[in-house]
């Protein structure tokens, strides 16, 4: 019997893919940047509140929580990409501070200390480039308030600075995502064919943060990546 | 010569930068591409015709060295090209047909790298392939003396 050997193609007009940044009713934490070396969280910012509102259940934080989501720099005064570069990293730093400090997810230091070197490393690579990706580190930390329940994944950075996170499991299970900065992740799962068991399922696709563990749930995912 | 196939039996060897390294374990972002990159860069390691591995990787190092910023942390991985080939066409979803071909650099500010080579037949979506390659690493090196 072959592998089950499949990709699924984006469906953009599926009614489901709704907008995956996460609005609720209360600060998350986000009070103390004296412990952390970037004044980012100081800048006088534009917020837009919205709400959205979502189904998830067996994954999902259900912890409330509100995060600010900084206006884009296109839709600001005209400015220099020296500065719009400044405003993609203080946003960066941003983000990886609320990580730190997010009693929501247990391994926060380590992921924020991690996130922290890859941006380190990338600008001594080269001074000039983005460090991280804001929005694709902006879709990862939703997903991380989405789904709190999750071990610590491996974190890389693609070509292009997006947010690559990656589980490894017994038998060669893979599980990885890689958090574009339109709100949508694409995913790859290799794991065990029970039935074959000298076989692999090999799978990838793609979904918005939010949908995504219920798009991969028939894979038993959460089986040997949640605590 | 450019564009020759590199043999099967033949290993090429990618640089893989600290961003794609964590705890020293390489990861599958080390083999996809930039936006706009044609092929994924390679050295093709029987080209150098050193008399082993290590002297292999020592000339590599020196080519990365005169061509990249170096970070402590880069590792150079190192793929059997006929395992690379054949792993991508029986288990990608489209049964790819990659092609590791000779692509020599030409000399710029007096820095040649004649074993320059590319895996051709890569799209930047291609998480499920760098995962399939990632299985193939034989080796792993430190990309810096």
């Amino acid at each position: 019997m072959p592998e089950i050997n499949y990709y699924k193609m984006p469906d953009e007009s599926d009614p489901k893919r709704i907008p995956s940044i996460i609005y609720g009713s209360q600060l998350i934490e986000d009070n103390s940047p004296s412990d952390y070396p970037s004044a980012a969280w100081v800048v006088p910012r534009k917020i837009i509140p919205k709400k959205a509102h979502y189904k998830n259940t067996a994954f999902v934080n259900q912890e409330e929580f509100e995060t600010s989501i900084t206006d884009l720099p296109e839709n600001q005064d005209p400015i220099t990409q020296t500065t719009l570069l400044k405003r993609e990293e203080d946003q960066v730093q941003e983000l990886i501070f609320r990580i730190k400090k997010s009693k929501s997810i247990c391994y926060r230091e380590s992921l924020a200390n991690r996130l922290l070197t890859l941006f380190n490393d990338a600008k001594e690579e080269d001074p000039d480039c983005l460090g991280i990706a804001a929005k694709s580190l902006r879709n990862f930390n939703n997903f991380l308030y989405l789904y709190t329940n999750l071990n610590c994944p491996t974190i890389s950075l693609t070509p292009d600075y997006n947010i690559y996170a990656s589980w490894k499991g017994e038998q060669g299970r893979v599980f990885s995502l890689h958090f574009l900065p339109n709100e949508d992740v694409r995913f790859v799962i290799f794991k065990p064919n029970d039935r074959h068991p000298e076989r692999k399922i090999r799978v990838s696709g793609i979904a918005t943060t939010d949908v995504l563990m219920e798009t991969v749930m028939s894979y038993r995912i959460e089986e040997w990546i949640a605590e | 010569m450019k564009g020759d196939q590199i043999p099967d039996p033949d290993h090429i060897a990618r640089f893989c930068r600290p961003l794609q390294v964590e705890d020293g374990q390489i990861q599958a972002t080390a083999f996809m591409l930039r936006s706009n990159e044609p092929s994924l860069s390679v050295n093709w390691l029987e080209f150098l015709n050193c008399s082993n591995r290590d002297s292999e990787i020592n000339e590599i190092r020196n080519v990365y060295a005169a061509k990249l910023s170096i970070g402590a942390r880069a590792k150079i991985a190192v793929l059997n090209v006929g395992e690379v080939r054949e792993k991508i066409l029986t288990k990608s979803p489209d049964r790819r047909k990659i092609e590791v071909l000779h692509d020599p650099d030409p000399i710029k500010d007096g820095l040649p790298d004649p074993s320059h080579s590319g895996i051709y037949n890569l799209k930047q979506d291609d998480e499920l392939i760098a995962e399939l390659i990632l299985e193939t690493v034989r080796e792993a090196y430190l990309a810096r003396h």
